[in-house]
């Protein structure tokens, strides 16, 4: 090769090796701890502009963020939207890179020891120490870390069956009973899917957000398993124990029998029943308000439990975090307080279909809306109640949280496609172990 | 030759050297100007190449040496190689690394393979080459992530390709959902958006053959694949190293269609290096680790490039005697 074509070959590979570790490299950390801590709720709103990401989509939020803006007039709230699947990857890059943008954003509750081991939370226990006894207790818990409080709880959940009556009434199925002590078992909920795919449902039942460990925890500890983690600071994966392997192939039988969909997504689940194309759907409390446009009738029923098993419920919802690089920590926590604490709590109260609120005020006007009024509405609302305070399991507190929910998520979707479930799981265990040992 | 410089040249040594050093100064201050001016127009470039380019590689590099709790706000520690034995030691990677490799070795010959000869085809005397050239060239206009969202919903279980193999009486197939049918499933998708890009080069560089040598090989009685082998493929080395070169560069860095069709999945079968160092950065957020799989990758694909340049070089040209 002479000099002459040695020197754009020279160029083009280094091009493509800056452009390709340009692509990936990130900034790198600096390290260091945020300032913080120097800061207290204001008796008198200062004028800023406070920086909110979240995962809802902005015409959601919006009545929630006019209603703050008539009560605060001096603080202007500028909320950006980020799906749900890129909220973790945004904030590690923005938090990381030690941005002042955002000062608020959504934080998934049992994230948060994971959040703030990472210093990505401010610490709000001395700012909010007089204000905590607002909050239910499990959303306060799931909302500390070490006996810190790292963020507010703005909301709580929990998952009841749905079911279509007109669909059901057309297979001549019997309609489940609403009561909570006769719940369905899931070998019962397959054969009356069956049942109603053989009778023309298009869908026999639907997970509302199938492949989330939130939705499928209560699968194995149903049967007796674990959150899916032991040991110290419950670091060391227990995913394959009977209890997860069967309660596994349970959840793959609903697809390789015909009875779940396989191309809905968590964000199309709703709409997807909303269509009446489903007999039953496991989906949360989030559901009501939607179903109150629904054009066939419909019913509720408390969340099916193995045969045997303990009845378990998925709980804890969303936070609001602050960032520990906030510019505007005072008028940040001004409007956190607001939407997780005043009246009941902003964010509940305003929402124009409604979270579960993560205060006892809150619930109360929460029950009190219109969307509860129906027959159906007040079975909804009784479940709801019986379930937050008798049957909700929190997820697995670890620090490793992320990793664990992005490999058990991607194991799910694996067991659903035909994978067999104690080679997905013993994979995903030495994926964790992996991943979990930078903790260790 | 200019005007002073003949003069110069008529003009004796011994005067010359004193003439010769004022114009020489002229010449000198001439060259610092134009050196001035050139470095003032560079300098955007510069510091977008320096602060872009070069200063990441540095920070990934340095990065990749370190160790630390995973998070962006905590300090880390120098660790020399460890995040490289670390990797190493890990089967997952390992595989990681193999499937990556694997692709590179199907994905880019075929690609720029069916590009020569789309390419090959459409400057042959057909009707309307333009509006043919233009109809592979769309897929390449597309935004890669809207081609992605229109490849996902084509591949699922009750999308429309399994329709059209339904009515012609096959079996739908799983693609996406599948370990052994996902990764060629990603193929068809880069492939259908990558051939007609590659396609313009090859074209160009073909119509650039001078036709003497074709008609040359005609008077020859070549045929028209020893035409092929013997006159287009050497005459067309240059695009095409440059398409291969590119073309590998582009799908070592593959990641939307992963991202969104398949997040590496099912169990593994799409997770490439380039993903994997994203998901390690970000998802995890062991930015140091992730740094050293960045490092790792860009070392195998110098050493692919490097290879197709050997493979590809052209010959010395022999220098022609008086």
């Amino acid at each position: 090769m002479t000099m002459r074509h040695l020197r754009p070959a020279a160029a083009l590979i280094g091009v493509a090796a800056l452009a390709l570790t340009a692509a990936c490299s990130g900034s790198e950390s600096s390290g260091g701890s945020a300032e913080g801590g120097d800061w207290s709720i204001p008796d008198e709103d200062p004028t800023a502009t406070v920086q909110v990401l979240g995962h809802q989509d902005t015409e959601i939020v919006q009545p929630v963020i006019d209603a703050f803006h008539e009560a605060h007039p001096d603080i202007t709230i500028a909320y950006e939207s980020v799906p749900f699947d890129q909220l973790n990857s945004v904030l590690d890059a923005r938090i990381g890179n030690q941005d002042g943008n955002p000062d608020v954003y959504w934080a998934d509750q049992p994230r948060i020891a994971a959040l703030s081991s990472r210093g990505y939370t401010e610490d709000l226990t001395d700012q909010f120490a007089e204000l905590t006894d607002a909050f239910d207790s499990a959303p306060l818990e799931s909302s500390s870390f070490e006996d810190r409080l790292w963020s507010l709880p703005i909301a709580n959940s929990t998952q009841l069956l749905y079911y279509n009556v007109d669909l059901l009434e057309q297979t001549g199925a019997e309609l489940p009973s609403a009561n909570p002590e006769e719940r369905m078992t899931w070998e019962e909920l397959h054969d009356r899917a069956q049942e109603a795919v053989d009778g023309g449902a298009e869908n026999g039942f639907m997970f509302g957000q199938m492949h989330r460990y939130y939705q499928l925890e209560p699968l194995p500890v149903s049967m007796g398993g674990s959150a899916g983690g032991t040991g110290e600071g419950n670091l060391t994966p227990d995913i394959t124990s009977d209890a997860w392997v069967d309660s596994m192939a349970f959840y793959q039988s609903l697809f390789t029998d015909g009875l779940h969909p396989t191309g809905v997504t968590p964000e199309q689940s709703s709409d997807e029943f909303l269509t009446g194309s489903t007999a039953y759907m496991v989906q949360g409390n989030w559901l009501v308000p939607s179903l109150a446009e629904a054009d066939f009738e419909w019913g509720v029923a408390a969340h099916p439990s193995f045969d045997g098993g303990d009845p378990v419920t998925p709980t804890g919802s969303w936070s609001l975090a602050m960032s520990p690089f906030s510019d505007d920590k005072e008028a940040a926590a001004v409007f956190m307080r607001w939407m997780a604490i005043d009246d009941g709590g902003g964010y509940a109260l305003f929402l124009e279909a409604p979270e579960l609120p993560a205060t006892p005020e809150g619930k109360e006007a929460y029950f009190a809306r219109d969307i509860f009024s129906s027959d159906a509405g007040q079975d909804a609302a009784a479940i709801i109640d019986y379930e937050t305070a008798n049957t909700g399991v929190p997820r697995l507190q670890t620090v490793g949280y992320v990793e664990f929910e992005e490999i058990l998520g991607r194991a799910f979707s694996d067991i659903a496609n035909g994978a067999d479930p104690a080679t997905a799981l013993a994979s995903a265990t030495d994926e964790l172990t992996t991943a979990w040992a930078k903790y260790q | 030759m200019s005007v002073q410089a003949r003069a110069a040249a008529r003009t004796p040594a011994t005067q010359r050297r004193g003439a010769g050093g004022g114009l020489g100064r002229r010449r000198s201050r001439r060259r610092t100007k134009e050196l001035f001016w050139a470095a003032v127009f560079l300098l955007p470039a510069l510091i977008a190449i320096v602060s872009m380019r070069i200063a990441p590689t540095v920070s990934a590099a340095v990065s990749s040496l370190h160790q630390g709790f995973p998070g962006g706000v905590l300090a880390a520690e120098f660790s020399g190689l460890a995040n490289y034995s670390e990797l190493f030691g890990n089967d997952m990677f390992r595989d990681t690394v193999i499937r990556t490799i694997v692709f590179n070795v199907i994905i880019n010959p075929l690609q720029v393979a069916i590009a020569l000869i789309i390419s090959v085809l459409l400057t042959r005397k057909i009707v309307a080459p333009n509006l043919w050239r233009m109809l592979v060239f769309v897929p390449a206009t597309v935004p890669i992530v809207g081609s992605s969202i229109v490849w996902g919903i084509a591949f699922r279980q009750d999308g429309p390709i399994n329709a059209i193999l339904a009515a012609l009486g096959g079996n739908p197939q799983p693609f996406l959902t599948s370990p052994s049918q996902a990764m060629a499933s990603i193929m068809v998708v880069i492939s259908w958006i990558g051939i007609g890009y590659w396609m313009l080069f090859l074209v160009s560089g073909l119509q650039s053959i001078p036709d003497e040598y074709l008609e040359a090989a005609k008077l020859d009685r070549a045929g028209t694949i020893r035409t092929f082998f013997s006159i287009t493929i050497p005459l067309l080395k240059r695009p095409l190293l440059f398409v291969l070169v590119a073309d590998t560069v582009a799908n070592f860095v593959l990641f939307v269609p992963i991202q969104m069709l398949t997040n590496g999945g099912p169990q593994n079968s799409t997770t490439m290096q380039m993903f994997n160092a994203y998901r390690t950065t970000y998802t995890y957020s062991s930015k140091n680790l992730g740094a050293a799989e960045v490092m790792i990758l860009t070392v195998i694909m110098l050493a692919f490039v490097a290879l197709q340049f050997r493979l590809l070089r052209e010959d010395r040209p022999t220098r022609r005697k008086r």
